[in-house]
């Protein structure tokens, strides 16, 4: 465990800080249990209290200093452990957004979240609970031993030997408690899993009429999560259970010996007492490790992920100008093939085609056929495999260029509302256009009336906790963003799948005035666009497999044409 | 009546046996440690008396044995007991809160549509047993413990004991409500930036593909790093307050010690207590204050559960509607739904339905057009009976419902997200029809043009949804559904919806699987396409509470330009017949 620790900057430098630092504390422990017990063997000897206040002085200084280091070593930790998980979230977050939306795609928003915020909380938790737990572990018991061996040889030796005992068995029974919650796992993730999923799923078992008679079975399946996890924990405490016999025993054992050999005078009080008094220290920062591992895990698994992602290559790095967009020039794709890990669906597969200057082309086929991934390299979040994009003559792997980026806008098929006003949605890209342009791209986006029912009107906040707007509403909000950017190049991806049809046929004749003197990329479903595509790309299974203007492709009585019969099929 | 309890309360009570056993095994552990070392100190202090019968000292010898593994089995007892209690109680809470939320799903106003809430409740349970792991257990242990050693000291001296109990008030009491009101502060004002930090990441990542082409992706990054820098700050405060507060303690540990040093030296020089006993006294400080020590961290965990306990409060307050459950039974030949002038008021007092007359008998199959919003869900959950009408009157299967909201046995829905349960794939089609067999499953698998599908999975119809899930798709999830449907055998049937989101292909494929299979039922399908008009008996267009228009697929062609305008965009060329029949 704590592989990860070592990739993490001036890891070395902490740790041998900490090092030094547990000295300094192993030390202040080791004074403080001797002047203790010198004050205890003084007293014990008849001495008179007010002879012994010096001792009983200088004994309180070592425990206080003791702790003092203490202080000191957790403060240090503490500011280290939050400096490397702020740094770390910080490097990851730039990462992520770096590669774009695609990749966080894959991990899923809430988990993003999640990780940026649990997850490096947890990760910070561990490094500091482990680090210093790990330095104690190195330095206290080996010194603490070294003292004792110069006060008592056997009682040292016993410690000695306790000790592999303890971790040894620890280990074991990490193993066969692990090993047991292996075998149950599924089962056990099942019926953990039981009561959040019947409540999500309530509706549904509401109308299948089946939610009244599901109490019980709620009952049942909680019981047999008990039992099964009790099964689980009477194995998993057992490693604790270990650590405590072995302790235990260890000191009394000591306890004992140093008492028959009291006896026998081969040992005086002073030292015995010493001795007994340190005896938990050993054990002391080994149990601690104990216990926090359990808690430490996840942050672990965090600070692993974390890492992970800041070590994801990023683009290649090219060189390519990309000039604003005009009827001149020429973009083209050669070969391009992106493969999706382990995934035939999506991919694209030596996909070639060029586009001059301001034409509107249409990409279609079927659901995985590969349109979205074709408009996210467009967009530039992801790159090609194979082949090349050219654009005037320059080769490149991707369009993930600022040049690219900032004369395109993107309409996605959930256009995301900003938790903001209604105005600033609309100029998020323009934070300093005017209230008039907001209200001109209003009106062209056919909000107005929106904009009107709304109490507070274009300062009404909208997004996430604000008000809700509907899916069409949604769409004339991106809408009005596009009027009021005026860029050279759109992508669009499905903009009217999900409406309801009156609403698709509204916000349809919206979108077409933006389309003008644009060159423009649409994926969709809906045929009805088709109409007003210069070119359109058949996609089948990530190839190009047609194309040509809608006229052509009828003509042609191939898998465009095929595609529209079996639509129009079913409505006339 | 424990709905006004709350939700920690009432399961001491009830489990009050168990409890105690947990804390005296607790007292137990905690008196073993210390004893552990309180004869240790005696024994070697015996011996160095050097006895001339061993025999004196075999006493504590066996003592100190005995104490040693007496902790740790007593430790591993409580902690499995512990465990025992608390699942227990779990499982008790869940099945309350169940109770709590199954009658008011589906209502209006419950304010609990998101199956996300449910499942942030779900956790709220399963945090609050740490209450009792982490708070309640430790703070009456260390309160006890805390009682027991000054009763012990009293029996040797109560003014010493007096002085003791005061410093110990210190560790057990002081600290602990100093703790509690520092971190109360610092978790509210945590807590508050955290949720906020929550939503603006949450926002950011949504959002990301806006703030790239934006080119504004810097100002993002920078605002979340202020945010975090405002956070760890607050983190920083309260760790340091923690450093500082255990520093303070140690300290006064260390002060607990000599005041004992000082207390045993005088007491045996005048004889009062044996000079044996002094190492015995002096270690056994350590032992108990460390079992003192975690009580602050424990208390200073409450303010954390608050959230937690308010939600699920918030959630008992108001009563649960009560819902006879009279079940109709009625045959199948009366079975159909008539409205005659049925109007809606939500609770908030919105007329959301206006004087809808509808006669569907057995057979009937009703298209619901309209835009959101335009009351389609408002009347499909009034002819499932989870609404009532609030004015008109509704029958159903040729039993009148006035003013009752009773939910029919015999009408199934089809919705927009069907939940697929995290069970076998036949077992998830199986809650259709619970005493259904195997063979009735796959049969119903098989009319849905699922049972390929499922038996090319790896475990066919046994490999659980979590693993399927990802290889159902949209149309293949509402397959599920659908063969649930068919094994529910209700004689009416509503669509809400069932295929926004799936392309034109599945959707067709989709629809036409369900108009074979249902094809005897009654059938209320909302829709927002045109795909499938032709096969409807009736076609109904909403508008903002009314019908606005209504007939065949035909009729409406030639009478509403609206009607074909809509039509036009879902059919958009106008292939010559032939050419369809050849392919088709």
């Amino acid at each position: 465990m704590g592989k990860i620790l070592f990739l993490l900057p001036n890891v070395k430098k902490v740790l041998l800080f900490l090092m030094l630092f547990t000295v300094l504390q192993g030390v202040a422990t080791i004074m403080q249990a001797k002047w203790l017990a010198e004050v205890v063997t003084r007293l014990f000897e008849g001495e008179q209290i007010k002879q012994l206040s010096f001792i009983i002085s200088i004994f309180l200084t070592a425990f206080i200093t003791r702790h003092l280091i203490k202080l000191v070593l957790s403060k240090t930790i503490d500011h280290y452990a939050a400096q490397v998980a702020s740094s770390l979230k910080k490097d990851a977050l730039e990462k992520c957004f770096a590669l774009g939306p695609r990749y966080a795609g894959k991990f899923g928003t809430g988990n993003l979240v999640t990780l940026f915020i649990d997850g490096a909380k947890q990760f910070r938790l561990y490094v500091a609970l482990f680090l210093p737990k790990l330095a104690g572990m190195l330095v206290v018991p080996p010194l603490v031993l070294i003292y004792i061996w110069t006060l008592d040889r056997t009682s040292a030796i016993i410690l000695l030997l306790t000790l592999p005992i303890l971790i040894g068995f620890l280990a074991l029974l990490g193993l066969a408690a692990k090993k047991k919650a292996d075998k149950q796992w599924s089962t056990h993730r099942i019926l953990s899993n039981h009561f959040v999923d019947s409540l999500r799923g309530l509706e549904t078992l509401k109308y299948l009429g089946l939610s009244r008679k599901h109490a019980r079975s709620i009952k049942e399946v909680s019981e047999k999560y008990r039992k099964s996890t009790m099964g689980t924990l009477r194995v998993a405490f057992l490693s604790s259970f270990a650590l405590d016999f072995f302790t235990m025993l260890g000191i009394a054992t000591v306890a004992v010996f140093l008492g028959l050999r009291l006896v026998e005078g081969e040992i005086t009080l002073m030292p015995a007492l010493t001795i007994l008094i340190l005896a938990p220290e050993i054990f002391l920062p080994v149990r601690e490790l104990g216990n926090d591992y359990h808690a430490t895990l996840n942050g672990q698994e965090a600070g692993r992920k974390l890492l992970e992602m800041i070590h994801t290559p990023d683009f290649q790095q090219e060189k390519a100008i990309v000039p604003q967009w005009s009827a001149q020039d020429k973009l083209a794709f050669h070969y391009l093939t992106v493969n999706h890990e382990g995934q035939e669906k999506n991919s694209l597969h030596r996909v070639s085609f060029s586009v001059k200057g301001k034409k509107k082309i249409g990409i279609v086929g079927e659901s995985g056929s590969g349109k979205t991934t074709l408009i996210d390299v467009l967009g530039g979040f992801l790159e090609g495999d194979e082949g090349s994009i050219e654009i005037n003559g320059e080769v490149m792997t991707h369009l993930k260029k600022t040049e690219w980026q900032k004369q395109l806008y993107y309409m996605p098929q959930h256009p995301h509302l900003f938790h903001d006003t209604l105005a600033n949605n609309i100029r998020f890209y323009q934070p300093d256009a005017s209230m008039e342009a907001v209200e001109r791209a209003v009106e062209a986006a056919g909000l107005k009336e929106v904009v009107a029912l709304l109490p507070n009107g274009l300062n009404e906040k909208i997004g996430e906790g604000g008000r809700e707007l509907s899916g069409g509403q949604a769409k004339r909000v991106a809408l009005a963003r596009a009027f009021l950017e005026e860029r050279s190049i759109l992508l669009l991806d499905e903009p009217t799948a999900q409406l309801d049809v009156e609403t698709e046929y509204e916000i349809k004749k919206k979108i077409l005035p933006l389309f003008k003197d644009k060159l423009v990329f649409m994926a969709t479903h809906r045929l009805h666009w088709m109409m007003e595509m210069d070119f359109i790309l058949m996609l089948e299974k990530g190839e190009i497999v047609e194309s040509g203007t809608h006229q052509e492709l009828m003509a042609r009585r191939g898998s465009y044409y095929h595609m529209v019969c079996l639509q129009m099929e079913g409505v006339s | 009546m424990m709905e006004k309890e709350g939700w920690i309360v009432p399961y001491l009570k009830e489990n009050a046996k168990l409890f105690t056993i947990v804390v005296i095994l607790g007292l137990l552990t905690a008196f073993s440690a210390a004893f552990l070392m309180f004869t240790s100190g005696f024994l070697i202090s015996k011996a160095a008396t050097r006895p001339e019968n061993l025999l004196l000292i075999y006493v504590p010898i066996v003592a100190v044995r005995t104490f040693g593994i007496l902790r740790a089995v007593s430790r591993y007892s409580e902690k499995l007991l512990s465990h025992h209690v608390i699942l227990k109680i779990l499982s008790e809470m869940r099945s309350r809160l169940y109770r709590t939320i199954e009658p008011r799903i589906l209502k209006e106003g419950a304010g609990m549509k998101t199956g996300n809430l449910l499942g942030v409740m779900a956790e709220d349970i399963e945090y609050l047993q740490d209450v009792y792991v982490k708070t309640v257990f430790p703070s009456i242990i260390g309160v006890l413990l805390y009682a027991g050693a000054i009763g012990m000291l009293g029996s040797f001296s109560w003014p010493f004991a007096g002085i003791m109990a005061l410093y110990g008030f210190v560790l057990v009491i002081l600290f602990p409500i100093i703790s509690l009101l520092m971190t109360r502060q610092t978790i509210t004002k945590l807590k508050s930036r955290r949720s906020s930090q929550y939503s603006s990441l949450t926002d950011g990542i949504v959002g990301m593909g806006d703030w790239v082409f934006s080119g504004q992706q810097k100002t993002f990054l920078q605002r979340f790093e202020a945010e975090d820098l405002v956070i760890c700050k607050e983190e920083h405060r309260r760790s340091t307050f923690v450093s500082y507060r255990n520093f303070m303690a140690q300290c006064v540990v260390g002060v607990i010690v000599c005041a004992m040093l000082i207390w045993t030296g005088n007491q045996s020089m005048e004889g009062d207590v044996a000079r044996t006993l002094i190492a015995a006294f002096v270690l056994i400080v350590f032992p108990l204050t460390e079992a003192f020590l975690p009580l602050s961290d424990a208390i200073s965990e409450l303010p954390g559960y608050e959230d937690s306990i308010n939600r699920l409060n918030e959630l008992s307050v108001a009563p649960p509607s009560t819902i006879n459950d009279d079940e109709e039974n009625s045959g199948w030949s009366k079975s159909g739904i008539s409205c005659i002038q049925v109007g809606y008021q939500s609770k908030d007092g919105q007329q959301i339905l206006h004087g809808i007359n509808l006669d569907l008998p057995q057979g009937t199959k009703l298209a619901i057009l309209g835009p959101s919003g335009s009351g389609k869900t408002t009347l499909l959950k009034i002819f499932q009976g989870i609404y009532s009408p609030s004015e008109g009157s509704l029958t159903r299967n040729g039993i009148e419902h006035v003013g009752k909201e009773t939910q029919s046995p015999s009408v199934s829905v089809l919705n927009q997200q069907p939940y697929l349960f995290d069970t076998s794939v036949l077992n998830n089609i199986r809650l259709g029809k619970p005493s259904a067999t195997d063979e009735e499953v796959y049969e119903a698998a098989k009319t849905v043009h699922l049972h390929d599908f499922i038996l090319s999975l790896p475990e066919g119809y046994q490999t659980s949804m979590q693993e399927a899930g990802m290889r159902f798709s949209g149309g293949e999830r509402q397959r599920v559904a659908l063969a649930r449907l068919l094994l529910q055998d209700t004689s009416i049937v509503l669509l809400d919806e069932p295929t926004v989101g799936l392309d034109p292909e599945t959707e067709q494929a989709l629809v036409s699987t369900i108009f074979q299979v249902l094809e005897k039922k009654t059938i209320v399908w909302a829709t927002h396409h045109l795909v499938g008009m032709k096969r409807m008996d009736h076609i109904v267009f909403m508008d903002e509470g009314r019908i606005a228009m209504e007939g065949k697929h035909e009729e409406l062609l030639k009478t509403s330009d609206r009607y074909r305008k809509l039509y036009e965009l879902d059919v958009p060329f106008q292939l010559k017949k032939e050419s369809v029949s050849r392919i088709g």
